[in-house]
């Protein structure tokens, strides 16, 4: 046993000392770490992938699923010395203290020679650079107050068009109910919850009252009336959602609507995947609308950051930037991924109805609103969503003790 | 391979890749961690000193409270379900019955599954809309209900039933163990007695299952402590906070919500308060006894 | 090992045999109940089995009907094939196969290890009289409780000063390392269950340390190491978080595949491949269940006679 043990050391010694030998790499070569894992999202890894390898370089994929799962081994292979070329992020807050601590390469360079800050919306650029300096690159813009509706079902309850006003919206679903539908097609999970939530914050309290909310962290917008307002549209959701709701993920819910089982689901652009492999076209048979109110476009997104192996970018890491945030390769991407160009100079002609109608929104300015995860940190997004889900699962909760609740997280925000 | 000079030695030197470990991993890892949860550490270490604050963070937080309380409905009734369930399907396998191979087999497959998917198994069958509810009130039984799962006040107990299901086959695995290794004098001697059958399981076999008692019992607390799998794949900590429980608490700040300070402080906590229900026990079980048994 | 082996099967089928009679012939009342008592309990085993199989078996369409109990119209073994050599985790379609043998890899040099330090760790804490055991084992008990993502940081930033970082000794150094609090209790508790005449006869004879552990105590060990195996199979084939940050990019096991597989985070579900792939991922600990099952319960048996 001993003996065994022995030599299973003296290997070990041995096959680290290999392994740690093999550091040295083309410069080309870009290992890219990832967790775009499904069929569509692999599809639009490719065009990122297949431009790189026409630009001379070598991509290699390491994709796991799952944000927090790929974040993780990321994190670590940053801090334990073995980072890959370039990681996916969140755009907004998550990356935070890898630029801290002087973990990320700043890639202005790359930047101001190829003018992102031109062609991408403010608050983008903003979520991408820390000091001014980009710290990552920004790939898609994902819409995220979009109502997807089974258009047939809409039409047999006799809803002629998409509501528009939040009575509107009740009025429809109150239609769909008596039409023996599960109205909304409610993903119970705190995440969609809290997407939910700030479409309805968008689209009822209006940009104003959001960006007080999230960005100025106004205790006392937080207490006003319009927000209980905003809180209790919310709440009443709870009225046109089935039981089966609590846990359910999003593709699920996705799901109701294609069979006709649910009417409409509040949900990110990313959904329209799934319409698309059930063959529903986007903006017909799967129809699509922003959330009642119609007060901008919420933005979330991916970046890809590029850990430090040196002064400056690495070529690979230079090229692979300039790559991705490529006019051609920008439209092919998002094309596939379902999102739109973080590019507002490109043109979306090509891209499905509910695409350009995100695409033309975002080019105006007024219309631009980031993600909560854009405002403050990862921390308090999860304290948020805590305090959301409870919310909306407690039928004999109050607005009050909502935005009391609510005040008391932000309040200790950062 | 050693020589009897060496023989003193050679326990302390088979002992050192253990005390090592201990040493480096474990006694390590619990005082980083305990210094960490005196930092504001975010998604990276720091040693930035911010007092008790992530503490008081803590205990102010409803969803760690819940997280606690979680933890002790969800032990108990784990624990206790897991230790008569298992106790009764190894008494009732051990009845000479027909295909006991295969019963076994089905007991203790469960644990062999990763329950990522498992639990989106257990999901849909408790789920009201698509699972058994809905299955029976098809054939005819309208107002039958099964809907722990949704529900926020029995959510805990539809977390229960998935444990029961992924753990009792090990605890049946070793009762059936403990009872195969029972003197066979001793039924002689209570079916010479006219004691019933029921007697002898409870009064003369179960003592004599301490042991195993003692390592299921050990098993599924290191199970309880630890439950997270089960819980994301299941209700995901929902509906609400209401299956919150503290390693996906811990988990989430350590990860996803970049606060490792108070995923420490969490930890710390959860340290203690294990090192607190361990400390007599393990004195009783092992330090008192090894004076006696040593060499 | 033979030897014991033969020795001690016999004894305990034997008395699993003898001490509740021979199967009655006629069903009473009482039998009846007990059957029932198994059914039941067995249908509650097996139903989520049954679920992920027929769903395993049915297309994506039918799944979206969402009746998970139906039989599949037209069972297709598609999902199957796909999980196994064309499912893609992001631009490799290759299925959950490319783990497998890094899985392979990972689990028998930690297997071995971890279960020969717990087992030597084990006798040296029950049959020694060593200043200072019990604290290392309360530590060592002390430590199976904290969640191991707590240990990932401190043992990453340890494994990369050391060059273990993203190899394959180190991941299957943190299998020997999480391993060791349960497979030093299974051992400890094993070894100090036998006859102490044992040992003592074997002091007397002048064995040293070694010497009774390899000649004495190893050839018993039989049952327990098998048990012990059992356990380790199961935790080290099934892990997943601690293969994705230790393992290195060459040695990822096929759990990560697996997670790829069904963890998606965008995009559609494919629920069928996903009820594939976790039955095919956990064929290898299935197999080591059926194969060992009898041994299981009688190594902890043998371990508990005099427990």
């Amino acid at each position: 046993m001993l003996k065994l043990m022995r030599s299973a050391l003296a290997g070990a010694a041995m096959t680290c000392a290999f392994v740690s030998g093999a550091g040295a790499q083309e410069p080309l070569r870009a290992e890219v770490m990832h967790w775009w894992t499904s069929g569509g999202e692999a599809a639009a890894v490719k065009v990122f992938a297949d431009a790189y390898t026409k630009a001379g370089g070598t991509w290699v994929d390491s994709a796991v699923a799952g944000g927090q799962n790929l974040r993780a081994a990321a994190i670590n292979r940053i801090v334990g010395g073995n980072p890959p070329t370039s990681s996916q992020f969140n755009t907004g807050r998550q990356f935070d203290d890898l630029v801290g601590q002087g973990l990320l390469i700043d890639l202005d360079a790359v930047a101001s020679e190829n003018k992102w800050s031109d062609a991408i919306p403010g608050p983008i650029v903003e979520a991408a650079s820390r000091d001014g300096k980009f710290y990552a690159v920004p790939v898609n813009i994902h819409g995220q107050n979009w109502m997807f509706f089974n258009a047939e079902a809409f039409k047999n309850a006799g809803i002629a068009e998409a509501p528009k006003t939040f009575d509107e919206f009740f009025a429809a679903m109150d239609k769909l109910k008596a039409a023996g539908l599960t109205p909304i097609a409610w993903g119970g999970q705190p995440w969609q919850e809290a997407l939910v939530f700030d479409a309805v914050l968008l689209g009822q309290g209006g940009k104003e009252l959001f960006f007080k909310v999230y960005r100025d962290k106004d205790a006392e917008a937080i207490q006003s009336d319009d927000f209980k307002r905003v809180a209790e549209t919310f709440h009443r959701m709870r009225d046109y959602v089935d039981a089966g709701a609590p846990g359910r993920n999003w593709n699920d819910a996705t799901a109701m609507v294609i069979t006709g089982k649910a009417g409409v689901q509040i949900m990110g652009d990313w959904a329209k995947g799934d319409f698309i492999a059930a063959g529903m076209t986007p903006g017909e048979q799967a129809g699509c609308a922003l959330v009642p109110g119609n007060n901008g476009y919420v933005m979330g997104g991916d970046v890809f950051v590029f850990p430090k192996l040196g002064d400056a970018p690495t070529q690979g890491q230079a090229l692979l930037a300039k790559t991705m945030l490529d006019p051609e390769v920008q439209i092919a991407f998002n094309k596939v991924k379902g999102s739109i160009p973080v590019r507002t100079d490109v043109d979306t002609s090509s891209m499905d109805a509910c695409a350009q109608e995100g695409a033309a929104l975002v080019k105006d300015e007024a219309n631009q609103v980031p993600s909560v995860n854009f405002l403050v940190s990862a921390d308090t997004v999860g304290a948020l969503q805590d305090t959301i889900t409870s919310y909306f699962n407690d039928a004999s909760a109050t607005p009050e003790d909502f935005a009391a609740n609510f005040a008391d997280v932000m309040s200790a925000a950062d | 391979m050693a020589t009897r000079i060496r023989r003193s030695a050679a326990p302390v030197v088979a002992l050192t890749p253990s005390i090592l470990i201990v040493l480096l991993a474990y006694v390590g890892t619990m005082l980083w961690t305990i210094w960490i949860s005196f930092t504001s550490s975010r998604l990276l270490p720091v040693n930035s000193f911010a007092g008790s604050a992530q503490y008081e963070r803590l205990f102010g937080d409803p969803r760690w409270l819940l997280a606690v309380q979680n933890l002790a409905l969800f032990g108990v009734l784990f624990i206790g379900i897991c230790l008569v369930l298992g106790f009764l399907l190894a008494v009732a396998i051990d009845q000479r019955v027909r295909a006991e191979d295969s019963l076994r087999t089905i007991f203790l497959y469960p644990h062999a599954l990763s329950f990522i998917v498992t639990g989106l198994v257990w999901q849909w069958m408790m789920n009201p809309t698509l699972g058994i509810q809905e299955s029976i009130q098809a054939l005819g039984w309208t107002s039958f209900r099964f809907d722990w799962v949704v529900r926020r006040d029995m959510a805990i107990y539809a977390v229960v039933i998935a444990g029961v299901w992924q753990s009792a086959g090990l605890v049946m695995a070793l009762m059936l163990a403990g009872l195969r290794g029972v003197d066979e004098e001793l039924w002689k001697a209570a079916r010479v007695d006219g004691i019933p059958t029921w007697r002898v399981y409870v009064s003369i076999v179960l003592p004599l299952l301490k042991p195993m008692i003692v390592t299921s019992v050990v098993l599924l607390s290191i199970a309880v402590v630890k439950v997270y799998d089960l819980v994301v794949a299941l209700t995901n900590g929902g509906p609400g906070t209401a299956t919150a429980v503290p390693a996906k608490f811990v988990m989430d700040y350590l990860f996803e919500r970049q606060n490792i300070g108070l995923a420490a402080s969490a930890s710390t906590v959860m340290l203690v308060t294990v090192l607190c229900v361990l400390a007599p026990w393990l004195y009783s079980e092992y330090f008192r006894k090894a004076k006696g048994s040593a060499a | 090992m033979s030897t014991v082996t033969q020795t001690l099967a016999p004894a305990t089928l034997d008395r699993a045999a003898a001490h509740r009679g021979r199967r009655p012939r006629k069903l009473t009342a009482g039998r009846v109940g007990l059957y029932a008592f198994l059914a039941l309990s067995a249908a509650f085993f097996l139903l989520p089995l049954y679920i992920m199989v027929v769903t395993s078996l049915k297309t994506m369409d039918e799944i979206r009907l969402a009746e998970i109990f139906a039989f599949p119209a037209a069972p297709t073994l598609d999902a199957w094939v796909a999980a196994w050599s064309t499912a893609c985790t992001g631009l490799d379609c290759s299925g959950i196969q490319v783990g497998f043998l890094n899985s392979v890899k990972i689990l028998l040099p930690s297997l071995v290890l971890s279960i020969g330090l717990g087992a030597v760790t084990g006798y040296a804490l029950s049959l020694w009289k060593i200043r200072g055991a019990n604290l290392l084992f309360a530590v060592l008990l002390l430590g199976a409780f904290i969640p191991y993502q707590v240990f990932i940081y401190p043992l990453v930033r340890m494994f990369s000063m050391v060059g273990l970082y993203g190899t394959l000794p180190g991941i299957v150094l943190v299998h020997v390392i999480f391993g060791l609090p349960i497979m030093t209790l299974l051992f400890r508790n094993f070894y100090s269950s036998l006859p102490p005449e044992l040992f003592k006869a074997a002091r007397v004879d002048g064995g040293g340390f070694w010497q009774i552990f390899v000649h004495v105590l190893l050839p018993m060990s039989t049952p327990i190491l098998i048990v012990a195996a059992i356990l380790q199979v199961t935790g080290i084939w099934n892990d997943f978080i601690l293969g994705l940050v230790f393992a290195g990019r060459e040695n990822l096991p096929m759990t990560v595949q697996l997670n790829n597989i069904v963890n998606s985070a965008q995009g559609e579900k494919l629920y069928n491949v996903n009820m594939a792939a976790t039955i095919l991922t956990a064929l290898v600990p299935l197999a080591v269940y059926f194969l060992s099952g009898r041994w299981f319960v009688r190594g902890i048996a043998a371990g508990s006679v005099k427990g």
